[in-house]
């Protein structure tokens, strides 16, 4: 009788703690209720699982491998991201092409007119773009006093002689191809959206 | 005689002080060209100058982007300064030897042209460059020696005041029950002298039982209940932690930090996670993202060399390596959830589900993410319908109705909005 009941108080004591180690912290990310449902079968480029024995205990797989490795083994460092086959075109919504010219072209680029209608609504989107992808370096205000911009040095003020009267199109290359100690943009910045930018730099940054 | 030695030494020692004075400043001495105006609207002038077309490239004292341009028409003539304002890539190309000098020193880095300058604007910014903003290095030492001695006061003393409060109150406690002791053990003696009576002798005498106590059956119940309360409460909190990944916050490769970059150098969310407004996903940034800035930035608060870390993102960008982020948002595959949808078109801030990213040195998952806390979020957040054709007509169905248009009531808590 005693046994009995001390085993039913060591079995609620031990179910009790066992359990207290399931919740995530720190570096352990916890346990699931159905890891099946939780890990995708398809190939996910940010979630991709790299170790081939995740989940070889309940695997049912035929090529001997852990049920929740997702990785693909045939791509350059088994990523489930692939870049895109050479001069391919992707499609765009405005039937716009890709952008061919090399970064030292500026002056082929510089008789490029901006595509977008300038509208309110196009100014207040560059705005919102302008400060989320050139005010680090650049200054709300342009004159390149940004807090990144201060550590990184020779940020252009927008505002100074040398780039107040600079064209669209000159504006447009330099954002996507970089110039001087500037990176390229534009792998960020979708085009359409960079003319945004321009837009909201000449009309406003720059207005005289 | 001694006169005439003492009128010589006075000059010679005045320029060997004046000398000294120089030195221990650490100021370099030069010769200004005459011809540079030195005069107060000059040097105001060339400020204004300076600041809107040189100053994130140059300072006055120090190697900038570009070298330091104090004493500049001492190395060089004045023509041969404004010239190479004007358009250095010209008098480069020219083949000028002092241009093309300072070009290699300098990597061939390019500097604009800046044609718009006229003759006064540009004496004026020489007059500035020679004469204006000098800096007194005893004064800055001084200067910096104040704030730092500023900055290590303040904070502090309340919690100090606190612990010694505390300390003290223990100590008054501990000697009250000290003095309490010792009067028990006074009272007890004085009365086992005395003649007392069955009752009071049987109190005096009593001892604690502690077995009895152990098993009463009061004891045993009150003991059991706390216990199993307190077990079947745990076990209950931890079932519901199961799949919920609240404050998990690995060590990733790199160890960036979301408090320097988009804390103290307020760099905006979107510049690296460039597909919250556009996709499902808010992206982890390419190494590329990463150059835009680092190509220029080896290491952090400004030390020479490169950073370890930093240096993980070189050898990235070099071996044409993906760098493994881990994970921390793992949303189960079984609900789709759209980052564009959201941010885009409602119009939420990051931190509202991400938390004070800006604060935090290493991520970590600031909520939930339980079905539970999505669906609360439905019921209570209002419809962002304002200059979104999409929603005219919703809008105006709905416009009868007391409430305001919430996401619950265009289907926000539909199974198939997630689960499909």
């Amino acid at each position: 009788m005693k046994i009995t009941h001390s085993i039913y108080t060591f079995a609620f004591l031990g179910a009790a703690f066992g359990l207290s180690s399931c919740g995530a912290s720190g570096e352990d990310p916890g346990y699931e209720f159905a890891p099946q449902m939780y890990n995708s079968i398809a190939y996910e480029p940010l979630s991709q699982i790299v170790n081939e024995d995740e989940g070889a205990w309940l695997s049912s797989r035929e090529d001997g491998k852990g049920e929740f490795f997702n990785s693909n083994i045939n791509n350059p460092n088994r990523m489930n991201m692939r870049e895109p086959v050479a001069n391919t075109v992707p499609r765009s919504k405005d039937g716009s092409l890709p952008y061919r010219l090399k970064q030292f072209e500026l002056e082929a680029a510089a008789v490029n007119v901006n595509p977008v209608a300038l509208t309110p609504q196009v100014l207040a989107e560059g705005k919102v773009l302008y400060t989320q992808y050139c005010s680090t370096c650049h200054g709300q205000g342009g004159e390149g006093d940004g807090k990144a911009g201060e550590v990184i040095g020779g940020v252009a003020n927008l505002k100074g002689g040398a780039y107040i009267n600079l064209p669209e199109g000159h504006i447009f290359h330099v954002v996507m191809k970089g110039k001087g100690r500037m990176g390229a943009h534009g792998s960020q910045i979708p085009q359409e959206r960079i003319w945004k930018i321009v837009h909201y730099v000449k009309q406003e940054i720059q207005k005289q | 005689m001694s006169i005439n030695r003492s009128l010589l030494s006075v000059p010679l020692r005045f320029s060997i002080l004046m000398m000294l004075i120089f030195q221990l400043s650490g100021t370099q001495v030069y010769a200004v060209n005459p011809d540079v105006p030195n005069s107060e609207e000059a040097i105001a002038a060339g400020k204004t100058v300076f600041n809107a077309n040189c100053r994130t490239c140059h300072r006055l004292d120090s190697k900038n982007v570009g070298p330091a341009l104090r004493g500049v028409t001492d190395r060089h003539s004045i023509e041969w300064n404004k010239k190479f304002i004007r358009n250095s890539q010209a008098l480069i190309a020219s083949g000028d030897a002092e241009a093309v000098a300072i070009a290699a020193q300098f990597n061939n880095l390019v500097m604009p042209a800046h044609e718009f300058l006229s003759d006064t604007d540009l004496l004026n910014l020489l007059s500035y460059i020679e004469y204006g903003d000098k800096v007194d290095p005893a004064a800055a030492a001084a200067a910096v020696d104040g704030a730092s001695a500023g900055t290590s006061a303040g904070s502090g003393i309340p919690s100090e005041y606190l612990t010694i409060i505390l300390g003290v109150l223990v100590v008054v406690l501990l000697l009250i029950l000290i003095v309490l002791g010792l009067i028990i053990s006074i009272l007890t003696k004085y009365l086992g002298n005395q003649k007392l009576d069955a009752v009071d002798e049987e109190f005096i005498n009593q001892k604690f039982d502690f077995k009895k106590l152990l098993k009463s059956d009061g004891f045993v119940i009150i003991i059991t209940t706390i216990v199993i309360a307190f077990t079947v409460k745990t076990a209950l909190d931890e079932i519901l932690t199961i799949g919920v990944q609240q404050g998990y916050g690995p060590k990733q490769p790199i160890a960036f930090s979301h408090q320097l970059h988009a804390g103290q150098y307020e760099v905006e969310c979107q510049y690296c996670h460039t597909g919250v407004e556009i996709g499902k996903s808010a992206n982890i940034p390419s190494a590329n993202i990463c150059m835009n800035c680092h190509t220029h930035i080896q290491n952090v608060g400004g030390k020479e060399g490169i950073s370890p870390e930093i240096a993980k993102i070189y050898a990235a960008v070099d071996n044409n390596q993906p760098i493994e982020w881990v994970r921390i948002h793992n949303l189960p595959d079984l609900s789709y959830f759209n980052h564009a949808q959201h941010v885009a078109v409602g119009g939420i801030e990051c931190q509202t589900c991400h938390g004070p990213i800006q604060e935090m040195e290493v991520v970590y998952q600031h909520s939930s993410l339980t079905m539970g806390w999505c669906i609360d979020c439905h019921r209570q957040t209002d419809i962002n319908s304002k200059g979104n054709e999409y929603y005219d007509k919703l809008v105006q169905l709905h416009s009868n109705s007391k409430e305001a248009l919430k996401v619950k009531d265009i289907g926000g808590l539909e199974c198939a909005k997630c689960h499909y």
